[in-house]
């Protein structure tokens, strides 16, 4: 029997019960839909965990000072500690064998001004190996030269927001920025980053488009501390050359601060590759939940399919009948019925996809969830839809193929 | 000879009684006959016609069409067979209510594996036949009930089969539409179609050439029919 014949006889058993036949395919469309939704939602929270951490490097380790009120830090102090400094770095680099390249920042909140319009921001002292190791680049201009550093000149980078915020119209490169007391010249301007938008160990959600970038030895000569007791630098961000070591690095890295700092705890350690290994691993189970309960859904969309077949091949016991007088073989009723389970599942699999897509655009527009859609996962679902259509239609399918031709015949 | 029955047999089961229907039926059919099975309801007719189409298998006993053991066959053997061999023409037309007549007609060519333009030119030829070529695209619903045998008809004829095997065909007809129904037999059997209608109607069996009257589920006399020599 041909197969034209069997989608033809398909689709009109279905139009002829358009309201039924939605019905039941309601869990399939629900199924798909939520399959799709889920695997974009997932993805979409996936490639924002990568891109965060890949802005604070895969394969770094940071030292950042730990946040203390005035109280704890006169204590740290009282007890020798000197807080981080460039010779914790240089200590660091010495001592440590897997170090690649390491980048120490100073940092502070301070206003920044241009003509008539200013901003508060944070100003951050740097080296010129800060760009090496970090996932940063301008998109204007260049960034912090050796020379320019050990010049201690006046220059500085803007943050792609403070950038528009102060110069619109025109060019920014070669422009004099004012912070606190001091003259800066504009020599680039920094790409626009994602928002900073969660706290990550010792790092807190901020804009980092408003930072502002000079040179460390510039930053220690020219600015004042917030206060005496501050330590030298904020931050030691490490590259390891083999980022599957970096647990014992790290810890390498504590026991030598440690002593450095007489066993004060005055400094944390953030693995990006760590956290970004456990959130992985929150979402997976999350994941799995998910895919349980779209399953789920399918599953039950394939017994609303299946009921309705049953139904279906009752009603048409006589039509089954005469097909079978006239030179039905078994195989061409079981086929006629099964094209019929995969065309309501088809059907409800394409509007599913619709609807799962639609799903998941309308969710990263009305919401601040990022959601990606991969095609492998609207093939997923489709395929899942026509298999459940498949299996859940066979039964049906082989009751009609075994009814009798001469009771058929005769059922009313 | 196209259908040679030898001492055929047919028991139903039902649970632990078993029922003869059918003793020690012989009988030999040829090319172009035009047979009548009589007899009242329960004789036994309805299970031979249901075992002469190809739809039952007989108990005990011998079946042979066209040479070939129909005992033998599997269910896909004997739905070619019925496909190939076999015309039914059934008391109530039993065609499919939402189709075309033309797509009616066409169904026994899909299932033998015909294209669509052979299928469109042997359906279409048959309905001709029948004098229903202007009703192709109409629905059993729109036709009337002369008209819808007429349709069976032209879907039992669509195969070139071996026999025509007509069940009461005029049991849900008014005598007029009954009369030209017989007629159009008449016509299809002098064409060379051998036919064979089963039914309890001593006029309508006065139509056909040889009436094999059946009670009690054995032959009770199979003679020419005087009247038509």
């Amino acid at each position: 029997m041909q197969l034209e014949e069997n989608v033809h006889i398909a689709l009109h058993a279905l139009l002829d019960h358009k309201f039924r036949s939605f019905l039941t395919m309601l869990g399939i469309i629900f199924g798909v839909a939520s399959v799709i939704a889920m695997l974009s939602i997932g993805e979409g929270a996936k490639r924002e965990a990568i891109a965060k951490y890949q802005d604070l490097g895969v394969s770094n380790v940071i030292v950042r000072e730990k946040k203390m009120t005035s109280a704890e830090l006169e204590e740290v102090r009282s007890k020798f500690s000197p807080g981080l400094s460039l010779s914790d770095a240089a200590a660091i680099m010495d001592v440590v064998p897997d170090v690649e390249q390491i980048a120490p920042q100073a940092e502070k909140e301070a206003e920044v001004k241009f003509a008539d319009k200013s901003a508060r921001s944070t100003v951050i002292g740097i080296t010129p190996t800060f760009i090496k190791i970090l996932n940063y680049e301008t998109e204007n201009g260049g960034f912090i030269t050796q020379e320019q550093y050990d010049a201690k000149a006046k220059v500085c980078i803007l943050g792609a927001g403070l950038a528009r915020l102060f110069f619109p119209d025109s060019d920014p490169l070669g422009q004099m920025v004012k912070i606190e007391d001091q003259w800066l010249e504009v020599i680039g301007v920094m790409k626009p980053k994602a928002l900073f938008t969660e706290t990550v160990g010792e790092l807190s959600s901020r804009d980092l488009n408003n930072d502002v970038y000079l040179p460390l030895s510039t930053f220690n000569t020219r600015f004042m501390k917030e206060n005496v007791l501050s330590s030298e630098i904020q931050q030691i961000t490490i590259k390891v050359k083999h980022s599957d070591r970096l647990p014992e690095t790290s810890s390498l890295i504590r026991s030598l601060l440690h002593r450095h700092h007489f066993n004060n705890e005055d400094f944390n350690i953030v693995i990006p590759y760590e956290l970004l290994k456990q959130e992985e691993k929150e979402r997976q189970i999350y994941n799995i939940l998910l895919g349980a309960i779209a399953a789920i859904s399918l599953i039950v969309g394939g017994i609303g399919i299946m009921n309705i077949m049953l139904a279906t091949v009752m009603e048409r016991t006589r039509e089954i009948g005469i097909r079978r007088a006239i030179g039905a073989r078994k195989a061409d009723i079981m086929s006629q019925f099964v094209t019929e389970a995969v065309a309501l599942s088809i059907t409800g699999g394409i509007i599913g996809v619709i609807l799962g897509v639609t799903l998941s655009l309308s969710i990263t527009w009305f919401t601040d969830v990022t959601t990606y859609i991969q095609l492998y996962s609207v093939f997923v679902a489709f395929a899942f839809s026509v298999l459940v259509g498949i299996s859940f239609g066979y039964l049906p399918a082989r009751n009609a193929a075994n009814l009798k031709p001469i009771e058929s015949i005769r059922y009313e | 000879m196209l259908i040679e029955i030898k001492k055929l047999d047919k028991d139903y089961v039902m649970g632990d009684i078993v029922v003869p229907a059918l003793m020690d039926i012989n009988i030999n059919i040829a090319q172009n006959e035009y047979v009548a099975i009589m007899g009242p309801s329960g004789s036994g007719k309805s299970t031979l016609m249901n075992i002469l189409g190809c739809l039952d298998t007989p108990s005990r006993g011998e079946y042979l069409f066209n040479g070939v053991d129909v005992n033998s066959l599997d269910d896909d053997h004997l739905s070619i067979m019925r496909n190939k061999e076999i015309g039914f023409i059934f008391q109530t037309f039993n065609l499919l209510p939402k189709l075309s007549s033309l797509h009616n007609v066409e169904l026994p060519l899909i299932y033998a594996g015909y294209s669509k333009d052979e299928r469109f030119e042997r359906a279409r030829e048959a309905l001709r036949r029948v004098g229903l070529e202007d009703r192709m695209m109409h629905k059993p619903s729109e036709l009337s009930g002369g008209q819808r045998q007429r349709v069976a008809v032209a879907r039992a004829l669509v195969t070139k089969p071996g026999i025509l095997l007509a069940d009461e065909p005029t049991g849900a007809l008014d005598s007029k539409t009954g009369v030209e129904i017989m007629a159009l037999f008449d016509e299809l059997h002098r064409e060379g179609n051998t036919l064979i209608v089963i039914t309890h109607e001593r006029e309508i069996a006065e139509y056909s050439r040889r009436i094999i009257y059946i009670k009690d589920g054995r032959i009770f006399s199979d003679e020419p029919n005087p009247k038509k020599i």
